[in-house]
């Protein structure tokens, strides 16, 4: 097999939305039989390349040619036909369904009276999966198997269907390192075979790892992880993906909050996925949160917040011994704010401006005058305030929030949250897809609160650099337990790992 | 022009801006030429009979548009009012008949079209029934409890000072135009000057987000729903008033105009957008074809299709302005 045989190769492909420029002048070729990686941070055109190479958007100018055909005349379900594949972040699998069932979703067999031919469907089934490894039962529902087990149905899917190129989304999320490990030989068992892998990935070290060439798209251009016959190193990438020389904020951290005062305290608070948890949170101290997805670590803020209920313990907040939090008006009314981890569905109001966005949770209380009107020079003056303290980059504060770049959006929703004067802020991965430097503004304004105002901050966050550079401590949380509570002092990316990996049971 | 902002985002060009601007305000363009076309076409409707008759017509289209808006302005959809509306005013007549005094009898219409409001606020909001299928339910229960009571007479025994407010004039100005006058600048205060209308444009844009920011998402609704249910009963007061009677057919015309004009005003039938002076003018639009058709003569058979077309083109726009607004 020669490794020269071009697959998919994308030439000078440019993509605009509206007023804005997704992707200018993107090119790359993918080898037959090999894994390349696509990287970026999220909102730099990842997954528009991605969908432009699936055919869910068409390309302003550019061509994208599938071993040497162009396929920009062809529809998203003629290219899977023609062999690219996409296993999507949220594996696209019907967990109610067997395993069986999903591999042949959509073309499963039929008896002659157009029936589903169940004997032929199992017995398929089991031979796909002896074909590629998978030892399970193709009768079992997908929903009892473990994460890497699903992803790897998902990927067999793909294979069944004749795929020539598959693209991975964010695969290992959510995975342990023995989970990622497993999944990374099938992924190269399958690549030995000839099947060419677009693989995406936050983790460089997997990256690194795992990859015969890499692409880099920063700004909506690509840039190649490496020349020819260079090795790739994960300082290369993380330079390449950043662009410019950003200063990375490193917060000097509280040895101990036994001078602070105590804010919250949880007394074996029960709810949602928690089970039993006990914890002090204290003023000015910002407290990091780690755990899987349902682990309990999201849970706490919005259990916090009132978003989910709590069925057993009490809560003190101050002197208020039993507090009652059942909506996030109860916790405003206490001081508590939370800035959700999907910005589109929970921060966001896009067809409102800045100003209307950040005066959201004053409407009823700050901003309301005498004659029950909004105080509109107040909620100007607010809005005026937060647009420079934070960096907004707009061209006023009316702006619609549709308008604005992801980092941007981010900095109004943690304005708007910061703007009632919150007690407890509680942040759920603040900086998820926007770029470093909107990144590390919003930290450093995060630092500030928390040092002038004593805020007590709870950061949760899957970026364990950004965490240990900004926390002063870590809750590791498993199956809605809090499991370990430590300083963080001298910790370093593998301890946190470690830690998250082996206290999970 | 273009300005470009960190992270590659290029905030770009006039012509993008100005076709969103022409999109959002088509309706005034629209009014416009519907004017120009049937006036040419009959030069006696710029007559002030005339101009006076559209402007009567206007008004409970107007109410009743006013009342949709609150429930378009959620992403949802209010087939109740004319339910409410039939009912509210024959609650209040029946008392009339029975001697009530007029003002106790305008008060009790009003109430009854706001608690019916408010009930399907509260299932909506509370029990989150979906809002088509409840007010579908509340509108053909009330129509029939209407059928029912009346036992499909015509209510005609009404006091003259009850159809003063619809027949009579003040300072020689017809009173219905006033009556619309007012409904707009209540609707327009609301919703642009107090802490409820800019929460409603909150929960109407993003209700999760709105929570999230403290906003008391399913009061907001109630409060929506009941103004709805309330305007409606202001409609049936004043159709009541100025036909001097409440039919079998009363207000059926109406029915689904007001989503039309709602829509066509430029209210998103997604929610979160839209503003009352463009209801109006969509109101106006309405009205200036309906009377348009009747002055010209055209057949009432053609009338109907062309009620149907009218809405086939509000939700045509509507598609089209999301479609700039995302691309």
């Amino acid at each position: 097999m020669s490794m020269e045989e071009v697959i998919l190769k994308v030439e000078n492909v440019s993509k605009n939305f509206g007023a804005t420029k997704a992707l200018k002048d993107v090119s790359f070729t993918i080898r037959k039989g090999t894994i390349h990686s696509l990287l970026g941070r999220n909102g730099a055109g990842k997954s528009t390349v991605v969908n432009i190479i699936a055919g869910i958007y068409k390309q302003n100018s550019g061509m994208v040619t599938l071993e040497g055909q162009d396929i920009t005349p062809y529809s998203v379900f003629e290219r899977q036909n023609m062999g690219i594949k996409i296993v999507p972040q949220h594996a696209s699998i019907v967990p109610a369904l067997t395993v069986g069932e999903n591999v042949f979703m959509g073309i499963w067999p039929k008896t002659k009276q157009g029936f589903v031919d169940w004997n032929r469907l199992f017995k398929e089934a089991q031979m796909e999966l002896d074909k590629y490894g998978l030892h399970v039962d193709p009768k079992v529902r997908v929903g009892a198997l473990n994460g890497v087990d699903q992803r790897k149905v998902n990927i067999i899917r793909a294979m069944h269907g004749g795929a020539k190129l598959i693209i991975l989304d964010e695969p290992t999320t959510a995975l342990s390192s023995v989970e990622r490990q497993e999944l990374f030989v099938f992924v190269n068992e399958l690549k030995a075979r000839g099947t060419s892998f677009i693989f995406i990935s936050h983790y460089l070290q997997e990256v690194v790892e795992l990859s015969d060439d890499v692409t880099v798209i920063r700004d909506g251009t690509s840039f190649a992880g490496a020349e020819a016959g260079e090795v790739l190193s994960e300082e290369k990438l993380a330079n390449l993906i950043a662009g410019e020389e950003v200063e990375l904020i490193n917060r000097p951290k509280l040895k101990s909050n036994s001078e602070k005062r105590l804010l919250l305290e949880c007394r074996h608070v029960t709810g949602r996925i928690l089970k039993d948890v006990s914890v002090r949170l204290y003023e000015g101290e910002i407290t990091g949160l780690v755990g899987f997805p349902g682990s309990g670590a999201r849970e706490l803020c919005r259990t916090l917040f009132g978003l989910e209920k709590i069925t057993g313990g009490e809560l003190q907040v101050y002197d208020n011994e039993k507090a009652v939090i059942r909506n996030p008006s109860d916790a405003m009314a206490y001081g508590i704010t939370y800035v959700s981890y999907d910005r589109h569905k929970e921060g966001i109001v896009g067809l409102l401006s800045i100003r209307e966005n950040i005066s959201l949770p004053l409407l009823h209380s700050v901003l309301k005058n005498r004659f029950g009107f909004v105080d509109e020079g107040r909620s100007r003056q607010i809005a005026k305030d937060y647009f420079k303290d934070f960096f907004i980059k707009a061209n006023s504060i009316e702006d619609k929030l549709s308008s604005l770049s992801g980092g941007n959006q981010q900095k109004v929703v943690v304005a708007k949250t910061v703007s009632i004067g919150p007690k407890l802020l509680m942040l759920d991965e603040p900086t998820i897809g926007i770029d470093i430097k909107s990144r590390e503004e919003i930290i450093n304004n995060i630092n500030q609160i928390a040092k002038e105002h004593d805020t007590s901050v709870l950061y949760l966050t899957n970026d364990f650099d950004e965490l240990l550079r900004t926390v002063d401590r870590i809750l590791f949380f498993d199956s809605g337990r809090l499991v370990r509570d430590i300083r963080n002092h001298n910790l370093s990316h593998e301890d946190v790992l470690d830690i998250r990996d082996t206290v999970v049971k | 022009m273009s300005n470009e902002l960190p992270g590659g985002v290029i905030v770009d060009n006039r012509i993008f801006f100005l076709k969103k601007k022409l999109m959002n305000n088509i309706v005034w363009i629209l009014l416009v030429l519907a004017v120009l076309v049937v006036g040419s076409l009959e030069p006696s409707f710029f007559t002030w009979n005339i101009i006076g008759n559209v402007l009567s017509q206007a008004t409970v289209l107007g109410i009743l548009a006013f009342a949709q808006s609150f429930a378009i302005m959620l992403g949802l959809i209010d087939l109740s009012l004319l339910g409410i509306m039939s009912f509210s005013a024959t609650v209040g007549l029946l008392l009339a008949e029975r001697g009530a005094p007029v003002p106790f009898v305008i008060l009790a219409i009003f109430l009854t079209g706001a608690a019916i409001g408010a009930m399907n606020g509260v299932l909506i909001a509370k029990l989150k029934a979906v809002a088509l299928v409840e007010t579908l339910a509340v509108k053909l229960t009330l129509l029939g409890a209407f059928l029912v009571i009346t036992q499909g007479r015509a209510i005609t025994n009404i006091p003259d000072t009850y159809k003063w407010f619809g027949q009579g004039r003040i300072a020689g100005i017809p009173t219905l135009p006033i009556a619309l006058v007012l409904v707009f600048v209540f609707v327009y205060i609301l919703w642009n000057k107090t802490p409820y209308g800019r929460s409603l444009y909150a929960v109407g844009g993003n209700e999760d987000a709105a929570y999230i920011s403290g906003i008391k998402v399913d009061q907001i609704k109630i409060i929506a729903f009941s103004c709805s249910g309330l305007l409606a009963g202001v409609a049936g007061f004043f159709l009541s008033a100025y036909m001097g009677a409440v039919t079998s057919t009363f207000g059926t015309s109406y029915d689904m105009n007001n989503i039309a004009a709602t829509v066509i005003g430029g209210v998103a039938c997604s929610g979160g957008q839209g503003n009352v002076l463009g209801v109006l003018g969509g109101v106006l639009l309405l009205t200036v074809i309906q009377v348009g058709l009747q002055i010209l003569g055209v057949s009432s058979y053609y009338v109907q299709m062309i009620n149907g077309l009218i809405i086939f083109v509000a939700v045509l726009l509507d598609a089209l302005r999301l479609r700039t607004q995302h691309t």
